[in-house]
């Protein structure tokens, strides 16, 4: 197989606030397809995606997305055509109805004759299956169905770049399987970069993951790989193992060790979660497994 | 036109079925023609092959949309009237200023100024109406545009349509708006004369400076030290015994129309700084390059 040429490229990216680096010389490529972010709160996720989506710019380093170059207006702007986001708190006129919001945005990308600007709404509205309340107004709306709402905005004009901040917070597991169905299937052709704190939206989605730790980039690979990390270093036991990084007691009543074995361990099969936390060490596992 | 055919039933001809389709029938020809056409499938198929589908298409889209689009909100409908594109009064619409609580707390503070006026007439009730009016566009805009004020900044800071386009956009309307009030108040006060309209130049001056301040420092921050600097203004300048302000003087009044000029020029070369949270625009290379 081929890997295909990368959409975006990301160079040693640095970004801070007041003396904190919330991105620490982060590079990376993209490629077409769902690539998960993993992080703990305050790895730097939501920034990361922030600068990927235009919306500021990073102190130094370069992004290149879609073969353009955000630094200069005139491409930032072509890049902006091309590109749906998806904010971690995207905020509503709550007097708009859903198809009033999804309009207004539809306006803010330039979409200006009338009716197949009404078209596209539709269109997406039908996408994340919110076609039958587009006329209710989003105060009126679950939590659920605003994060829809915060999704369709993201697909007007058909996006090549996707990027989704934390799009699975807060919905149901029915509403995340569906949410799955619709990123699986736009994920074909085009580059979609989401956030998650959910190991599972990574595993049952994602081509690509990469683990963003404390503003630097700490893996970039195939999930197996990540999962891969892990092997050997996940074992049950009737107690909790006091060398283990991290335990915790599973289900079954036998407890689920994370760190160095002892000999003779009662090894499991390591999953991409297992990995996560092997790779952020320490606190975090405590943290994540607590 | 049609006739029986060789089993005895009618049928719609080609001539009458084109008269059909290029809408030259009248009325009743054409409900008749439908009547058969829903009941004929061969005259179904013979129409079929003269229809326009792209026609079709516009009028099916057309009619969706008719039917489906829900009405827009009073404050769209109204600006729609006033003549305002379909699109840009939706823009307008979602500014969270020309709400009906903004409206009403600028009506409110020309209410009681001119009430004032009304039961207290003198100076000192002219001047705090001149002092108040400059103060309720900067409090619209200070609630028009921005983080922490438009919801969807962020998502539209994404979107390729210019955030500065958007910003003066609201910042008109609002101005716009408040201008219309306040001139309406100062006819209430008749014995303003002539000074009625002194209010007008601040009024701008302050606003745009506002906009132009607001390209160094937060928005809400900016509008906060222009308020501020004008009361002060005003407080300082008020002369005893027959109180009246430089101000609102011919000297005070050219001053005005020029940090408007100066606020709109500054505005005008640095709006990049609007187009993002921060970090793109601010390199001395892009400003050279726009200012050329």
């Amino acid at each position: 197989m081929t890997t295909p040429a990368p959409t975006v490229r990301v160079r040693d990216l640095v970004m801070t606030f007041g003396r904190t680096r919330a991105l620490d010389g982060v590079t990376f490529d993209l490629v077409p397809g769902v690539t998960g972010l993993l992080g703990p709160n305050g790895a730097g996720k939501t920034t990361l995606l922030r600068v990927l989506a235009t919306v500021s710019a990073g102190d130094s380093g370069s992004v290149h997305a879609l073969g353009l170059d955000p630094r200069h207006t005139d491409q930032r702007l072509d890049l902006r055509g091309r590109l749906g986001y998806m904010p971690q708190e995207p905020g509503f006129h709550a007097r708009f109805t859903a198809f009033e919001f999804v309009d207004y945005v539809a306006i803010l990308k330039e979409l200006h004759q009338r009716r197949a600007r009404h078209q596209e709404v539709r269109r997406v509205l039908e996408l994340v299956g919110l076609g039958p309340v587009r006329g209710k107004q989003i105060k009126a709306l679950s939590g659920g169905m605003r994060r829809r709402v915060a999704l369709a905005q993201a697909l007007l004009g058909d996006p090549d770049l996707l990027v989704l901040d934390e799009p699975t917070a807060g919905l149901d597991p029915e509403q995340r399987l569906r949410f799955r169905e619709l990123v699986s299937r736009l994920g074909e052709g085009r580059t979609v970069l989401l956030s998650t704190h959910q190991t599972e939206d990574v595993v049952a989605l994602a081509r690509h993951v990469m683990v963003l730790h404390l503003g630097r980039l700490r893996f970039a690979g195939a999930p197996l790989e990540l999962a891969g990390l892990a092997r050997g270093h996940v074992w049950q036991s009737q107690e909790r193992d006091p060398g283990a990084l991290a335990a915790w007691r599973t289900g079954t009543g036998q407890h689920r060790n994370i760190g160095d074995p002892p000999a003779g361990a009662d090894l499991l099969e390591a999953t991409l979660e297992d990995g996560y936390l092997l790779l952020l060490g320490g606190d975090q596992v405590e943290e994540a497994a607590a | 036109m049609g006739g029986p055919d060789t089993t005895g039933a009618w049928h719609a001809d080609g001539a009458l079925l084109d008269a059909y389709n290029d809408q030259r029938l009248d009325a009743a020809a054409r409900w008749s023609v439908e009547a058969h056409l829903t009941s004929c499938a061969a005259c179904r198929r013979q129409a079929r092959a003269l229809v326009d589908l792209a026609r079709l298409e516009r009028v099916r889209a057309a009619l969706i949309d008719a039917v489906d689009v829900p009405r827009a909100g009073m404050v769209e409908r109204l600006l729609v009237r006033l003549g305002v594109a379909e699109h840009t009064a939706r823009l307008l619409a979602a500014t969270p200023a020309l709400r009906g609580s903004w409206l009403l707390a600028v009506a409110a503070a020309l209410g009681f100024a001119v009430a004032a006026g009304w039961t207290h007439p003198g100076q000192d009730a002219n001047l705090a109406f001149l002092g108040v009016a400059p103060l309720l566009p900067l409090a619209g805009i200070a609630v028009a545009y921005g983080p922490g004020v438009d919801p969807t900044y962020e998502i539209g800071l994404a979107a390729p349509l210019p955030s500065f386009r958007l910003l003066l956009l609201r910042a008109a309307a609002v101005l716009g708006t408040a201008t219309l009030l306040a001139a309406a108040a100062s006819l209430a006060l008749p014995q303003l004369g002539p000074g009625a309209a002194g209010w007008l130049l601040p009024s701008l001056g302050l606003t745009a400076s506002s906009l132009a301040l607001a390209t160094t420092i937060a928005p809400l921050r900016a509008i906060g030290i222009t308020a501020g600097a004008w009361i002060l203004a005003v407080v300082v300048t008020v002369m005893p015994p027959a109180p009246s302000s430089v101000l609102f003087a011919v000297t005070g009044q050219v001053a005005f129309a020029a940090l408007a000029l100066l606020g709109a020029a500054v505005l005008l070369v640095r709006r990049g700084r609007f187009e993002s949270d921060r970090g793109f625009d601010t390199t001395p290379r892009f400003a050279a390059r726009r200012l050329r």
